[in-house]
């Protein structure tokens, strides 16, 4: 059993692609009570009807072997709901009547309309705190508007400084490091909300801007412009008051290693590792912070002849052990030589019905003394409709009727197969 | 009343990580003691500074993540000083560290394990294994974790992001469990010790490749930022700049279409087949860039969205301070902050990106940062130090 920290707390999450799901898979890895409501008839981003690059190898429909949804939605039980028709409304409302928090991350405005606004999640139940994550927030003059990780990355100033610094605009890559922070801080947003119930018996509502979250992240490029009148350089690996400080070729094809010496200190480490020990002896030009910087082409041209020698893998562990910062660049497939991974045994190999085992990544932290766990891999469409209708006061025969009615649902459509009722997969499975 | 008010919080390290995790706190009414070295710590000592002259206490990262927060200025070197750390820890719900490895073990330790504070301790590899103690900074925690390689085109150099924002997302995640372990604690008794490895957090979230690559064996394509066998995913050339579409898939492709004036390449298979699109590229840059060059980013973002496609503006730093959404918002404010001389300095900062119970409530604002060692007097008072005992500690430099 996992991590306890947030035993008892139930939470509802309708959020889709990555920062809310991932951020409410945090809340599970804690041990909260995660029921995620997925959509129907509409399947979300990440539930693919027809097979793609993402789609994991196995049996059964793309939509459960998506390696997308499953990066974000561990740890949680599932229910999948058409709440348009009465019938799931009232399971959603039961849900939210009985949750502490209730996180959504529709575009600002959607939620109201589906008639789950903060008003009526209050009247449900005024204890629960309810936490917005639309793109560009709630309140403001964006209602409406639609945007994924990439679009807020391009808003917030960060995509002008990202890429190479003598590149156009259109070789920057698309980034999501929105979704990666957004998903902690919507853990922050969840626990100081509850914290505010916590003194004022009252649950709150919570507007959460993903952008505002990434703007946060981001001082030194406002001030730059707001105290020196400056908009920020590009600056690829440099920096400007360290050198060196790069990512260098090592001797492979396309093989490369990051180093950095930020004083002295470290500068004397790294010559000696490369072999260079005289490059940090006084009188030498670059023994000094000054000397280093008014020579940055040359020193990084020395750095690269001596790099170009080992592999990336040995640069860091003589470097390191000299006491100089580098890291090899890695890939997915070489970081898995990580003989620090390893002894941390950080990979796991994860169970799940249609795709078999698959080794996935680890945690994102270590907690004792009750480590985590993976209790539940990525849940199926629907897995838990039974499970919880039933906790919510639901018998069999309306369970089954909300079913056939095509209010809950286990299943989506299949492209070009013929129409059929929701909840047929999971009988013929079981049969 | 703000939400965290009453939880005690120590950050030790002095680090950007360090500072970053306990905005989250401070921001919300959480007292947070700054033990930072005499010296200054490394939050202090990070670029810009106004007008570019280099002080401790007007450093942007500082002046931004420090805000609210008390300074004590303290030698942990000495056993003067851990002495002191020993007794703020006591009054203490929560203690944030990042530090070197076995300084930050020797730390932990000193943390009693049953009256003690929650601990979240912020590394680089983790607190065990054969490369605990190595020391890495933001560009190596992402040639660590993979995102510098998915960050790069096939064969150049592999690229961070902007300065610092591997750091500061490994410490975002801090800031996280220290909240959950305090709460974890008052429901159940139990004191819980936290441990962050950058290189796990940053590749155990998403934005990593790793994840796919792990569970189909899929190496991601290193192109440069325009995808070309599915689009349009990337920034385009517009009148006054760039804007960036996210809009490959059916509703917003085939809506998209239709802005442009081309229902029909919504249904043609040389755009839509899997199989044909990637040689079609060029075409239908054809089709779409004459019609993004007369128009500026904000009109095309405006009509995009209308008409249900996932586009946005590429702004820079100026034009983020501008947008009608952040005024609105009111996404950045104003902190009179101590400067150099006599008068305060006016520092634009940006405001909690989350705030309860609606965003024009007036119970959020932000609060200056520090001095170095503005509180230490404060605080020692509050410990039951004498005058004469502070005077000691002060000449031997163990505080400032």
């Amino acid at each position: 059993m996992t991590t306890r920290a947030l035993a008892g707390l139930r939470v509802v999450e309708m959020t889709e692609a990555w920062a809310g799901p991932v951020g409410a898979s945090l809340l599970g890895d804690m041990g909260a009570d995660v029921v995620k409501v997925e959509s129907y008839p509409r399947s979300s981003m990440t539930r693919p009807v027809r097979p793609r690059e993402a789609t994991m190898p196995g049996d059964g429909p793309p939509y459960e072997r998506d390696a997308l949804h499953h990066q974000g939605n561990r740890n949680k039980r599932n229910v999948c709901l058409d709440i348009r028709t009465e019938g799931g409304a009232e399971v959603l409302r039961r849900l939210i009547a009985g949750a502490d928090l209730f996180i959504e991350g529709y575009s600002s405005g959607t939620i109201e309309r589906l008639g789950f606004g903060w008003d009526a999640v209050h009247e449900i139940n005024p204890r629960a705190c309810m936490i917005s994550l639309a793109g560009w927030g709630v309140a403001g003059l964006y209602a409406g508007k639609v945007t994924l990780g990439a679009g807020l990355d391009a808003t917030c100033g960060h995509m002008s400084v990202r890429g190479y610094p003598d590149g156009p605009m259109e070789d920057v890559r698309s980034n999501f490091h929105s979704d990666a922070t957004g998903a902690a801080t919507t853990v922050c947003a969840a626990i100081t909300a509850l914290e505010q119930r916590e003194r004022t018996g009252e649950g709150c509502f919570t507007d959460f801007s993903q952008w505002e979250g990434l703007v946060w992240q981001f001082p030194g490029l406002l001030s730059e412009w707001t105290m020196n009148g400056r908009l920020p350089d590009r600056l690829g690996n440099r920096d400007p008051h360290i050198v060196p400080h790069g990512v260098y070729r090592a001797s492979g094809d396309d093989e490369w290693v990051a180093v950095a010496a930020e004083d002295d200190e470290q500068w004397a480490a790294l010559a000696s590792a490369l072999g260079h020990g005289e490059w940090a002896r006084e009188p030498h030009a670059w023994a000094t912070l000054t000397g280093r910087l008014r020579a940055r082409e040359a020193v990084d041209r020395a750095i690269t002849t001596a790099t170009r020698e080992r592999s990336a893998f040995d640069l860091a562990e003589a470097v390191q052990a000299a006491g100089a910062i580098c890291a090899p660049v890695v890939s997915s497939s070489q970081v898995l030589m990580s003989p620090q991974l390893q002894a941390r045994e950080w990979n796991h190999i994860i169970e799940h019905r249609w795709t078999g085992p698959a080794m996935v990544g680890g945690f994102l932290w270590q907690v004792e003394p009750d480590p985590l766990t993976w209790d539940r891999p990525t849940a199926l469409v629907g897995e838990h409709n039974e499970e919880v209708l039933i906790e919510l006061g639901y018998s069999a025969p309306e369970i089954a009727d909300l079913l056939s009615a095509g209010a809950i649902a286990d299943g989506y459509p299949q492209p070009g197969g013929a129409p059929r009722s929701p909840g047929l997969q999971r009988r013929a499975g079981d049969s | 009343m703000q939400p965290l008010v009453g939880l005690r919080v120590v950050e030790v390290g002095g680090t950007l990580a360090a500072g970053v995790a306990t905005k989250r706190y401070s921001d919300f009414g959480a007292r947070v003691i700054k033990v930072e070295p005499p010296t200054g710590g490394e939050i202090r000592r990070l670029a810009p500074f106004p007008d570019d002259r280099p002080h401790l206490d007007t450093g942007a990262m500082h002046m931004a993540f420090d805000t609210g927060k008390r300074s004590l200025a303290l030698d942990l070197s000495t056993p003067s000083g851990r002495e002191v750390l020993d007794r703020v820890l006591a009054d203490a719900d929560l203690l944030i560290a990042h530090q070197p490895v076995p300084e930050l073990r020797a730390l932990l330790r000193r943390v009693d394990s049953e009256s003690g504070p929650c601990t979240v301790a912020i590394t680089a590899h983790g607190l065990d294994g054969p490369y605990a103690e190595r020391i890495e900074n933001d560009l190596t925690l992402f040639g660590w974790s993979t995102r510098a390689h998915r960050h790069s085109v096939q064969g150049r150099e592999p690229l961070r992001y902007a300065p610092q924002v591997g750091m500061i997302q490994v410490a975002n995640t801090a800031g996280m469990l220290g909240l959950v372990a305090v709460w974890g604690r008052r429901q159940d008794g139990r004191r819980r010790d936290v441990e962050v490895a950058g290189v796990e957090a940053l590749m155990g979230n998403v934005d990593s490749s790793f994840f796919l690559w792990a569970v189909n064996g899929a190496v991601q394509p290193r192109s440069a930022g325009l995808y070309r066998g599915i689009y349009p995913m990337g920034a385009y050339p517009c009148k006054d700049g760039h804007v960036l579409f996210s809009a490959a898939r059916h509703p917003f492709f085939t809506n998209l279409c239709r802005v442009i004036g081309h229902p029909e390449a919504a249904f043609d298979p040389r755009f839509t087949d899997p199989s044909q699109r990637a040689d079609h590229f060029e075409e239908f840059r054809a089709m779409l860039e004459p019609w993004l060059a007369v128009r500026t980013k904000y009109d095309i973002f405006h009509e995009m969205q209308e008409a249900g496609v996932m586009c946005a503006p590429v702004l820079d730093a100026s034009e983020v301070m501008t947008d009608p959404q952040s005024v609105a918002r009111r996404s950045y404010v104003t902190v009179a902050q101590p400067g150099p001389g006599d008068e305060p300095i006016e520092v634009t900062v940006p405001a909690a990106p989350y705030r309860m119970n609606g965003l024009h409530s007036d119970r959020w604002q932000a609060h200056a940062a520090p001095r170095l060692g503005e509180h230490t007097g404060e605080i020692l008072d509050e410990l039951g130090y004498s005058r004469d005992e502070q005077i000691a500690l002060f000449r031997a430099g163990v505080t400032g």
